[in-house]
């Protein structure tokens, strides 16, 4: 542990090693999940979205990120959970999904974290949401984090006729 | 090399260009414009093409534009008549010169012999001319293209592209005026001349205005390198000089300036002055002149010397010049006067006066090319400035306005300026509709050919300008229209004749202005739309159910069902069914509309409602469910009160708002969006539009905020396109609104009514 937590202090300077990966971590409610940094184009607050309509719960509406246009997905909605009632204090993450930009709404960003990819374990099967939408889970300071699979997450966004 | 795959590019798109030109050309020669103009733009045209098809090699395009060009001056001559034969051959020759360009663009080897039997007519009509024009060394006609190769790197030291241009208006001086008085000039200047900053070449210019000057070095004097003085004057002139109007005193005025320091002589020559046609001209002196300033008499000796190939001491001088010096041949073809740029600032009126013409138009417009992608960067920026300007504007409210009136004043000058700055920067991308239109000929030429029907194009307002990005939309949906008038509208000869119609018929392609659109139509007098056919069509296919009643325009609208065609075959021109559906799709991708319109008997109208420009949009903004919403004001016909609107209940629940004695469905934006809105219905706005072809439908939205403009953003660019949305926009304050797509609206609102 001791050496994991050297490590992290490091995570801003050094690079991620062949074997490693660096990710951000954020939580929804008091679970924490993580995307790969190199995903990651911005972290802003929560300052409003212009709903869309005839999507799904979880599209949280569209922002100006500098003169483009950004949807907005609601996490905590996307699994199920019901939608966030969002604050200042909320934050939204902008990553890149292949050619596309999309922000994702969380309740804060916590940490950076290096882990070992040799450490990340398969989702165990169960329920399909989960699978669905995580990678895979690593374990940091005994917690477990949620690896997020963007792709999964922004697909189906479109309200079912 | 990559410095010259650049040029190359340059050369092909230059190509494109010239080819569409000959398009032009030629179809205006068609309908029987024979001016000189024209032919020598055709020269002019196929002439570069095949400077610059030399200048990289390609063999077989410049054997064949060639002897095109041979022909094309025979006809220019008059040698060989324009007869409607040579012009047809003219135009197929067109289509092969484009076919050897393509092949040089795409590294594609045409099949050998391609081109073979058009190049012996071309032959067959030629022979019997002049053999030195047919026979004459091709090389000497790249000079036009001489240009791009002096920046290859590595050839720094040749002559930059000026003076060989200015070569090339040797001509000018060429084409003596035979008779009037000649006059021989003996002139040697002393070093002092020098010295004093003139410049010999100058007075030969003025000389030049005087008469014909023929310009002779005498370079006996110069010695061989080792003893060259940097300083010393080796070289004297002269110079025969044959004008109506020069008198001894009006030569000697010329000279006023170096008097003293010269050895003038100036005497009445003989009437048979031998001037030999290999001497170097003036002109060819005055080209290479600029080149090496430092130089300038000894250089201009060593021209001369070059020609002449008198004195090997000069020979690494004139190592520099050869390319000039090839490309000047003693006797200048016209069309190289016709292609050089500017002429020199101080050339002599009867010189700007001989070309006259099309040169003049062309020297008039200047031009660069820049890349499409930067033009765009401007034009966001500007329309981020527009939407900057116009939070500016919103912000000022009365109290800032009385408190700080020159802050007032400042952002009024603001608004004017930037709506011009947009305005500019949108002609920028504006181009005429001319370069879609000018490919229409052909295809109605070939049309005409297949299906053996007389058919007349006519072009109209072919000047008017619309956004690039358009205009490169328009050529699929036109060739889609142009065809199925062809095909389907224009009757056979024999019936039109019966019909008491003329034989040819008549497609007019016309394109105007109209407010914020740009109306493009195809026109036929040809028979009209079929109803009767395309209904049982209709039927037979489903698309119509077999009980429903249509009107006219809506079977009209039919023809852009998808997979619809009533022909009978299936030609290789239409009939497939694919074509008119694309129309309609590629316009409405473009955010335009078509129309149709027939009249039985007398032909179809095809309409293509377009807009100017795709970037900004002039909106009405609007709040539904505490969101914004903009409506394009284009489609906007007026906006009501609900609480004096007046609605009425359809037996499904829908309800329809009646207007002026019109019955018009009504689409409640929030229950559409499916969001909840609490303002009360009677404080809640209409805002009625007009949708394609002219249907109406009323929005209602819960407050109008007002009008300005706004720059499309796409949804689709980072998330997907949702129904009854068209875009979405960046609002001043920074929020996003979405752009209501009311033709959307309309058709889904079309579709819950029947599923109901």
């Amino acid at each position: 542990m001791e050496a994991l937590a050297f490590k992290d202090d490091m995570a801003g300077t050094t690079a991620a090693t062949a074997n490693s990966l660096q990710l951000i971590a954020f939580s929804i409610g008091d679970q924490t999940y993580g995307v790969e940094i190199t995903t990651v184009r911005e972290i802003r607050a929560w300052n409003g979205a212009t709903p869309l309509p005839n999507t799904r719960e979880f599209v949280r509406g569209v922002i100006n990120l500098r003169g483009t246009i950004v949807p907005i997905f609601d996490l905590r909605a996307r699994f199920g959970e019901g939608q966030t009632s969002p604050t200042k204090n909320h934050v939204v993450v902008v990553m890149s999904v292949g050619e596309k930009w999309v922000g994702i709404l969380v309740d804060a960003v916590s940490d950076i974290l290096t882990v070992s990819k040799d450490e990340i374990h398969n989702v165990p099967e169960g329920n399909s949401i989960d699978t669905e939408l995580l990678n895979g889970i690593v374990t940091h300071d005994n917690r477990m984090v949620g690896l997020i699979d963007l792709h999964a997450v922004v697909s189906g966004a479109k309200m079912d006729a | 090399m990559s410095d010259l795959d650049d040029f190359k590019a340059t050369y092909f798109d230059e190509c494109s260009e010239l080819l569409l030109e000959l398009e032009e050309q030629f179809h205006a020669i068609e309908d029987g414009d024979r001016s000189s103009d024209r032919l020598n733009a055709v020269f002019r045209a196929i002439h570069s093409i095949k400077g610059g098809g030399g200048a990289f090699g390609f063999a077989a395009l410049v054997a064949f534009a060639h002897a095109y060009e041979t022909l094309l001056d025979h006809v220019r001559d008059g040698r060989v008549e324009l007869s409607e034969h040579v012009t047809a051959l003219c135009i197929h020759a067109n289509d092969i010169v484009a076919d050897f360009v393509a092949a040089a663009r795409d590294g594609v080897e045409l099949p050998p012999g391609y081109g073979d039997e058009e190049k012996a007519q071309f032959d067959a009509l030629t022979s019997g001319g002049d053999p030195d024009m047919s026979g004459e060394p091709m090389e000497e006609f790249d000079i036009d293209f001489v240009p791009v190769m002096v920046t290859i790197p590595g050839a720094e030291d040749t002559p930059s592209p000026e003076p060989i241009e200015r070569l090339a208006s040797t001509d000018s001086f060429e084409a003596p005026p035979m008779g009037g008085r000649s006059w021989i000039i003996r002139f040697t200047p002393h070093s002092e001349l020098y010295a004093r900053a003139n410049d010999p070449l100058l007075l030969f210019r003025e000389l030049a205005t005087l008469g014909t000057i023929e310009v002779k070095a005498k370079l006996e004097e110069i010695p061989p390198l080792g003893d060259f003085e940097p300083f010393g004057v080796y070289c004297s002139w002269e110079i025969t000089l044959t004008s109506d109007t020069a008198s001894e005193a009006r030569i000697a005025e010329v000279f006023e300036f170096v008097e003293g320091n010269c050895d003038l002589e100036i005497v009445p020559a003989p009437a048979t002055a031998d001037v030999g046609p290999a001497m170097p001209t003036f002109a060819e002196l005055a080209g290479i002149e600029p080149t090496e300033d430092k130089l300038d008499a000894e250089v201009e000796a060593a021209a001369a010397a070059g020609e002449e190939g008198k004195l090997l001491s000069f020979a690494e001088l004139a190592e520099q010049l050869k390319p000039a010096l090839k490309a000047a041949p003693p006797v200048m073809p016209t069309p190289l006067a016709a292609s050089s740029p500017a002429a020199p600032a101080d050339d002599h009126d009867g010189d700007n006066e001989r070309r006259s013409g099309p040169e003049d138009r062309r020297n008039g417009v200047q031009s660069i090319r820049v890349d499409l992608d930067k033009i765009d960067r401007v034009v966001n920026m500007v329309g981020e400035l527009v939407i900057t300007q116009s939070m500016l504007t919103q912000q000022m409210d009365e109290t800032l306005r009385a408190r700080y009136q020159e802050l007032v004043r400042g952002i009024e000058v603001l608004a004017q300026t930037t709506r011009g700055l947009q305005d500019a920067v949108m002609a920028i991308r504006a181009q005429p509709v001319k370069t879609v239109f000018s490919r229409m000929p052909r295809l109605v030429r070939e049309l005409s050919a297949k299906t053996g029907k007389k058919i007349r194009l006519e072009t109209i307002g072919e000047n008017t300008e619309i956004d690039k990005t358009i205009i490169e939309q328009l050529s699929d949906p036109l060739t889609h229209m142009i065809r199925n008038s062809a095909d389907h509208g224009i009757e056979m000869p024999e019936t039109r004749i019966a019909a008491g119609k003329p034989e040819a018929g008549v497609i007019r392609l016309s394109a105007e202005q109209a407010g914020g659109n740009i109306l493009i139509a195809v026109e036929d007098d040809g028979g009209g739309i079929n109803r009767e056919r395309v209904l049982q069509v209709a039927r037979d296919r489903g698309v119509v159910g077999p009980d429903q009643a249509l009107t006219d325009e809506q079977i009209d609208q039919l023809i852009f069902a998808p997979g619809f065609s009533t022909a009978a075959e299936v030609s290789d021109i239409s009939g497939r069914g694919v074509g008119m559906d694309v129309v309609l799709s590629n316009i409405k991708k473009i955010g335009g509309s078509v129309h149709v319109k027939s009249w039985a008997g007398k032909g179809t109208r095809l309409t293509l409602r377009l807009p100017l420009t795709l970037a900004v949009l002039d909106v009405m903004l609007v709040k539904v469910a505490g969101s914004p919403y903009v409506i394009p004001l284009s489609s906007i016909v007026e906006t009501i009160q609900c609480a004096r609107a007046n609605f009425s209940r359809m037996p499904t629940g829908n309800q329809v708002l009646q207007v002026r004695g019109e019955y018009v469905q009504v689409v409640d934006l929030a229950s559409r969006f499916a969001m909840t809105t609490d303002v009360d219905r009677e404080n809640r706005f209409v805002v009625l539009c007009e949708a394609e072809g002219g249907v109406k439908v009323a929005l209602i939205v819960d407050d109008i905020i007002g009008q300005q403009q706004v720059v499309i953003k796409s949804l689709e660019e980072n998330f997907q396109s949702i129904e009854g949305i068209a875009g979405g926009t960046i609002l001043g304050d920074g929020n996003v609104a979405l752009i209501v797509d009311v033709q959307g609206l309309k058709s889904t609102a079309t579709a819950h009514k029947s599923a109901a």
